[in-house]
């Protein structure tokens, strides 16, 4: 745990990036705000929070063994992340009959019989009549655990009218606390993460986060859950907007094997392996793919980031030429290799004449990124520039001619995009996109090794920025030495962290923890502890208010 | 579709890494993915169809009713045994009372010699599938490449029986229990070793089958998946080893060999005397032929019976009496001598392979030899029972006022079968 | 703010500005799925049942079909099996090629394929299922607000009431077995007359409301101080929350006259047989009556057995039960299938026609009964004289108000048969993201069908 904290603070201090004395998150008022007084808060974002996240919330509230059975909404991904587009989504009402069904089952499942008891901290007078001291108690502990926050006490007594209801009507206290518990669960306070900023009081003026948005920030981007007790106190007592305290917080943080689960929900989401949710293969041309595979894929990546970068702490660039992984005796059977254990996932190397290097190599990149019934070298390297780089491809243009780069029964699928790069309208973006995918030839589409297609021996060397390189391996390299990719990733968690994207105004902060990222040894969770104490990861940006007529009765 | 060839290059990769093994110089691995008993069709199309294996068809359709009239039932008794709307008569298990059709009603299922043979429909072709068991070329069927003396008097005896008449994998015996093996209830894995340069053109080969707890697994298509990966169970009763050559691809035994192997049938033991297998080995890297033997046949016929008498012989045409009978009647083979009670039927099984990883049972490398494994294995199971209990081919029914039996009361106190009974 | 910009937004100006993102789905707000106005589909709810015959559908092992269409996506055309259908034909999705996957465990015959349909798991012995069945979830979600939660019935006449409803995996619903015994129990003692003056609300409902209100009475609050994009985000949540206080309120209200509610009179207690004759008979008046009990407002789930997974029945005057046919009957040379299997699954398909037809044939709003409900028709087996658990038979019939794109055939190459359940439950609105375990673990409807 030392030598770990040590690691995070001994490459904050190589960055330089604060000391003690100018340590602030502090935002100065934009201009259209100011005004004589201190400021008043303000409600700087407003996000929905995530499948997994609600599913480790309630998990970590009420228990692992809750049962969660609903549709979640749909979420959206922009700039890359579905952290950044999902921020910007609320609830249709269709999904409010959703989350309101699941609120209910939840609320059933934690006062059922069986654990009332144990969910509730005090015991009834009598069972049948409202015992309002009890359900105080109940609402209060709860509901802070939910909204990430103290309820206020109009939020409390709001909640005791349903439990007083519910309770009379049924003649069962449980029942009238299942009531308030479903509309604590309903309210947006915990459907979104709502972050406040306050007057900052060393200048009431500006304004900052205020403590408990801090943690929630913290403890979601680290742990993918709501801020346990002990960050709630630290938030309370107004520790954790002390350098020292931040720093307790974020060192127990990334020491925890909770932060496991904060790693998995951010790399789920950079990696987008979500799109394994709604994949779809050709079963005539791929046989092997199917359900098991699918999970699997997306397991194997996951299990073989976190443990280089988590367990192992290795240099993140080796993501893109270690042969260390994990696979099952679903994912031998697509590598082609024998499974030798008897448990259900076990370490293996792949050798040199694999030809694969890192998770770029991996079933999962190289069948989320393909197309049902052949691998596609365009949608390959446009992942890696979004992805990895951080390059976004613009849409191809609305009239181009496709029929020659689909008639898949003729040649390799490098002729076919070389053909179609005579169309100069292409030319721009296919030659920095494909090249990547070019080089990734060597695996179908659903990421098997091969070397011909059609009869014809699939060429793979490609050529990037003027750097030649020779397939997947050759890629490897290449993207491992690229300092694009450092970047990107930096990019990626202080985005998924603030749930929006970076823009011109965020170059600078990008480059100096990039290069505290470099200090510390490319090392994953340092460099998240680093982004997460970061001053400029904790300051509010301050909207411009809606109208007062927003609070308008409905 | 071409599978993998890459089995024998990973084995040789590990054969290099464990030198020390005593080794051969290349192993080839596989999943059987489908086996049934190796009955040649000789017709077009259509399963009852006629064909030059059954010139008139399989074996006909049975009038139940005049089978009970003949047994002494009369006529009303017959016709009321056979109606759905008889309470007697199980949806599911069929009607017990059939059973008791032989002399003094005796239960022909497990006393078949106590009613006259009531024949069964034999294959009169001259072509057949399977291997020359006893070296004689004399005997038997002609193969399909013409090879001569082809020992298999199991299909002689039952390849017009309907339930195991048809084209390649569709005779819906096969169907049944190769879909069951494909669904989990069972895994056969094959390995071949040689100690030549060449696997396909070699005199020193070795081939063992094995049990795999491991379930086949299949793919998108519904077919079985490639390239799976097996740890060989050690199973007391079922393995068999053979020694053998290749040539030209063709794996074929040099030695009789005793084995057991599991049988997609009712009876689930394939007891093999005498075995011999022809195997070719594909390019596409799967594996195709025939596993020969002498099997027993009275455990065969205790199969059907305990898969109950009543249903087997409704819904496959047979009388079972007469398939006993005709076992009994084309036995060729007895492990005493020339003199002895003839026990064995020949018999061989097709046999369909698809390229797999095998490994050892601790699951952690890939076998490189042939060896008998029975001495690490449990002791043998017992088949797995059924989710009802058979007693002499018949499933009791609990609940019912009166049981079938030699002296069962048939009508119903009112003559007029007016319901169905609750 | 203007000035700001990021690249992407800068990639999308040097393309002409194309691709205008809207975060918020506004039109579904204000809309449901077929465009009507709402309150309409608030007042007529929908409704959802199952329909289980035993047997499936007529195939070959050589892969011809009496059942399967040629033709997929809309206009299907009628095989000989699906004859019945031809007059809802638009109205009923046809699901082809969905399997079982067991992951192992065995084929456990006549039990392994509905078990897996109703609850996603391959079960493990032929007495129980491992899990409660979907259409309890369903029920869970729609079928409040009327006298029964769910009424289960079976027409089989088998030798024991069959029901594959189960909210253990252990105990099955106890089905009506008789068109009299459902008649009871719908129109005998208890019954409450829609259209009569005593109506009570739904007590329920009340405490949904204050649920709904706890949160309301905070909104002032929540809305102060907020920026304008977190604003619309609100406001959208407020407008979800106040479309479901709509709905709870019209449920309130006392329902308007359930027009075509009409009691029927007690039905003549039939021959009690297991031949088709009688069984399809039983159907047709089970149905009534089943219709009647949704038209009346008593139920708005339901689970029909026509027949068992081993199906009893057969045709009066032979001495073969359909179940043996299946399995005894060769397959015809010429023909290329089991003639006489094929005729009786098409007499066992009319009872599913005939039945269909009785939910049609009731005017509700602007459609009939059958265009508010989605009925999921499946069968235990594909290609029965195997026992096949591939290419299972499995349709959607009725317009779900709305949100059902009926009419439809797909085909699917060997997919898990719970694509088609959780499309089911998604459909008519359970609370179900995901349905089913091992290889037949889902999260994908089949968004063709769904409005």
């Amino acid at each position: 745990m030392a030598t770990k904290a040590g690691l995070v603070w001994a490459a904050l201090a190589v960055a330089g990036l604060f000391g003690a004395a100018t340590f602030t998150t502090a935002t100065p008022l934009p201009v259209w705000a100011q005004a004589a007084g201190p400021v008043t808060p303000v409600k700087v974002g407003v996000r929905r929070i995530t499948e997994t996240q609600y599913r480790h919330t309630i998990a970590d509230v009420f228990g692992p063994d809750i049962k969660i059975s609903a549709r979640f909404e749909p979420e959206k991904r922009e700039e890359g992340l579905l952290a950044v587009g999902s921020s910007q989504l609320s609830l249709t009402a269709s999904g409010f009959e959703q989350y309101f069904a699941l609120a209910s089952s939840i609320s059933e499942q934690a006062l059922g019989e069986a654990r009332r008891a144990e969910t509730v901290g005090c015991t009834p007078k009598d069972t049948r009549k409202m015992d309002e001291a009890c359900a105080r108690q109940f609402v209060g502990s709860y509901g802070q655990q939910l909204f990430r926050r103290p309820l206020t006490e109009a939020e409390t007594t709001a909640r005791l009218k349903p439990a007083s209801v519910g309770t009379q009507q049924s003649g069962d206290f449980y029942t009238g606390l299942q009531l308030a518990l479903t509309s604590l669960l309903m309210d947006p306070d915990f459907i979104f993460r709502m972050e406040t900023a306050e007057a900052d009081p060393a200048n009431p003026r500006t304004y900052r986060l205020d403590g408990y948005s801090k943690a929630s920030r913290i403890s979601y981007l680290l742990w993918d859950t709501t801020p346990d007790a002990e960050l709630r106190a630290a938030a309370s007592s107004g520790d954790i907007h002390t350098s020292a305290g931040l720093r307790k917080q974020l060192d127990r943080l990334v020491a925890s094997p909770r932060f496991e689960d904060g790693a998995r929900a951010f790399f789920t989401d950079m990696l987008q392996l979500d799109g394994f949710d709604n994949l779809i293969k050709d079963p005539a041309t791929y046989p092997k793919f199917n359900q098991a595979v699918a999970d699997s894929a997306k397991e194997q990546t996951l299990k073989t980031t976190i443990d280089l970068l988590v367990a192992k702490k290795r240099d993140y660039r080796d993501l893109f030429s270690s042969n260390e992984t994990f696979i099952n005796r679903y994912l031998a059977s697509v590598y082609k290799v024998p499974y030798s254990s008897s448990n259900a996932w076990a370490p293996y190397t792949f050798p040199e004449s694999s030809e694969r290097a890192g998770i770029l190599t991996q079933v999962s990149f190289l069948s989320l990124f393909a197309h049902p019934a052949g691998s596609s070298p365009t949608r390959r390297g446009v992942k890696v520039h979004e992805i990895f780089m951080c390059e976004p491809t613009p849409e191809p243009p609305a009239d181009v001619d496709f029929s020659k780069v689909q008639d898949s029964a003729k040649g390799t699928v490098r002729g076919r995009l070389l053909d179609h790069m005579e169309n100069t309208g292409c030319t721009a973006c296919h030659r920095r996109s494909d090249p990547p995918g070019l080089a990734l030839e060597h695996f179908d589409g659903l990421g098997q090794l091969r070397t011909m297609e059609n009869g014809s021996r699939i060429d793979v060397s490609a050529d990037l920025d003027g750097k030649k390189f020779e397939g997947a391996q050759g890629l490897a390299k290449y993207l491992r030495d690229d300092p694009k990719i450092p970047a990107c990733l930096v990019r990626n968690v202080y985005a998924y962290g603030v749930g929006r994207p970076t823009d011109e105004r965020d170059e600078d902060y990008i480059a100096d923890q990039t290069a505290a990222f470099a200090s510390s040894g490319y090392v994953l969770p340092s460099l998240m502890a680093q982004i997460a104490s970061s001053p400029e990861f904790l300051k509010p940006v301050i909207p411009r208010l809606a109208s007062p007529s927003a609070a308008k009765p409905l | 579709m071409r599978y993998s060839t890459g089995t024998a290059i990973a084995a040789f990769a590990l054969a290099a890494a464990f030198p020390a093994a005593a080794s051969a110089e290349w192993t080839k691995t596989w999943v059987i993915e489908w086996n049934e008993p190796a009955m040649y069709y000789g017709a077009k199309s259509g399963v009852i169809d006629p064909g030059t294996d059954c010139p008139k068809g399989t074996n006909p359709d049975i009038d139940w009713v005049q089978v009970m009239v003949n047994a002494g039932y009369t006529r009303e008794e017959a016709a009321w045994l056979r109606n759905p709307a008889n309470p007697t008569r199980s949806p599911v298990h069929g009607q017990n009372q059939m059973a008791f059709r032989g002399k003094d009603r005796a239960n022909v299922y497990i006393n078949p010699t106590s009613t006259p043979d009531p024949g069964l429909t034999p294959v009169s072709g001259t072509i057949g599938e399977g291997i020359d068991l006893d070296g004689n070329t004399k005997n038997g069927f002609t193969g399909l490449n013409g090879e001569k003396g082809i020992d298999n008097s199991f299909y002689r005896t039952l390849g017009c029986w309907k339930t195991y008449r048809g084209p390649q994998r569709l005779s819906s015996g096969a169907l049944q229990f190769n879909d069951a093996m494909r669904n989990g209830s069972w895994t056969t894995v094959i390995v071949a070793t040689g100690k030549g340069a060449d696997p396909m053109n070699d005199k020193d080969v070795k081939v063992g089958f094995y049990m795999s707890a491991d379930k086949i697994v299949k793919d998108g298509n519904g077919g079985v998946a490639l390239d799976y990966t097996f740890r060989i169970k050690p199973d007391a009763k079922y393995e068999a080893l053979y020694s053998a050559r290749t040539q030209n691809g063709v794996i074929a035994s040099t030695a009789p060999a005793d084995v057991m192997l599991r049988d997609p049938s009712y009876s689930q033991d394939l007891d093999l005397l005498r075995s011999r297998i022809s195997l070719k080995m594909k390019p596409d890297g799967s594996l195709q032929g025939y596993v020969g033997g002498y099997r027993a046949w009275a455990p065969v016929y205790k199969g059907w019976v305990d898969a109950r008498g009543p249903v087997i012989e409704a819904l496959t045409w047979v009388q079972l009496p007469g398939v006993y009978y005709a076992l009994q009647r084309n036995a060729d083979f007895s492990p005493t001598g020339t003199a002895g009670e003839k026990t064995h039927i020949s018999y061989a099984m097709r046999v369909d392979a698809l390229p797999a990883f095998v490994m050892t049972p601790d699951g952690g490398k890939q076998v490189t030899e042939i060896t008998s494994y029975k001495a690490s294995a449990p002791p043998p199971s017992k088949p797995s029972a059924t989710t009802f209990s058979v007693i002499d081919g018949l499933v009791p029914d609990r609940n019912a006022k009166v049981q079938a039996g030699p002296t069962a009361v048939i009508l119903p106190p009112t003559t007029a079968p007016t319901s169905a009974g609750q | 703010m203007s000035l700001r910009f990021n690249r992407r937004s800068l990639m999308r100006g040097l393309l002409g500005g194309a691709g205008v993102c809207v975060g918020l789905p506004a039109l579904d707000t204000f809309l449901n799925g077929n465009g009507t106005a709402y309150a309409e589909g608030a007042k007529l709810p929908t409704r959802f049942g199952t329909y289980f015959w035993g047997l499936g559908l007529t195939d070959t092992p050589t892969g011809g079909t009496r059942w399967v269409p040629k033709t997929t996506g809309a206009g299907y055309e009628i095989t000989p099996e699906l004859a019945s259908l031809k007059s809802v034909k638009d109205k009923v999705s046809v699901f082809s090629g969905f399997r079982v996957i067991g992951d192992g465990r065995p084929n456990l015959v006549h039990w392994s394929g509905h078990a897996s349909i109703l609850t996603g798991i391959a079960p493990a012995g032929s007495t129980r299922f491992d899990g409660p069945t979907f259409d309890t979830k369903i029920a869970d979600a729609i079928g409040g607000g009327t006298r029964f939660k769910v009424l289960d019935v079976d027409a089989s006449v088998s030798r024991k009431p069959v029901s594959y409803s189960t909210r253990t995996g252990n105990s099955f619903a106890t089905s009506e077995t008789t068109p009299l015994a459902l008649y009871e129990r719908i129109f005998g003692e208890g019954f409450q007359d829609p259209n009569s003056d005593n109506w009570k609300p739904d007590p329920s409902i009340l405490l949904r409301q204050s649920v709904l209100s706890a949160i309301t009475e905070q909104r002032q609050s929540l809305m102060a101080n907020v920026g304008k994009a977190d604003q619309i985000k609100l406001d959208q949540y407020f407008t979800s929350l106040r479309e479901m206080e709509n709905q709870l309120e019209i449920g309130l209200q006392k329902p308007e006259k359930c027009e075509a509610c009409v009691v029927p009179p007690p039905p003549k207690e039939p021959h009690r047989s297991a031949s088709v004759d009688i069984v399809n008979a039983n159907t047709k008046a089970m149905a009534k009556m089943l219709a009647m009990a949704m038209a009346c407002n008593q139920t708005k789930v339901f689970n029909f057995v026509h027949t068992a997974g081993s199906s009893e029945t057969y045709i009066a005057g032979d001495s073969k039960i359909y179940h043996q046919i299946t399995h005894d009957e060769p397959t015809d040379a010429k023909l290329g299938y089991q003639p006489m299997t094929s005729k009786i699954a098409g007499m066992v398909m009319q009872a599913f026609g005939d039945f269909l037809v009785e939910m049609d044939a009731i005017k509700e709003g602007d459609g009939t009964l059958l265009d508010r409900s989605l009925i999921m028709g499946f069968s235990d087996t594909g290609y029965a004289k195997i026992h096949a658990i591939e290419n299972i038979p499995m349709f959607l019939a009725g317009g779900a108000n709305g949100k059902h794109k009926a009419g439809q055939h797909i085909a699917a190459k060997g997919e898990s048969v719970t694509r088609v359940s959780l499309t089911a439950q998604q459909i008519v609105g359970a609370p179900v993201g995901e349905f089913g375990a091992g290889g037949m673990k889902t999260s994908r409807p089949i968004t063709e069908v769904m409005a």
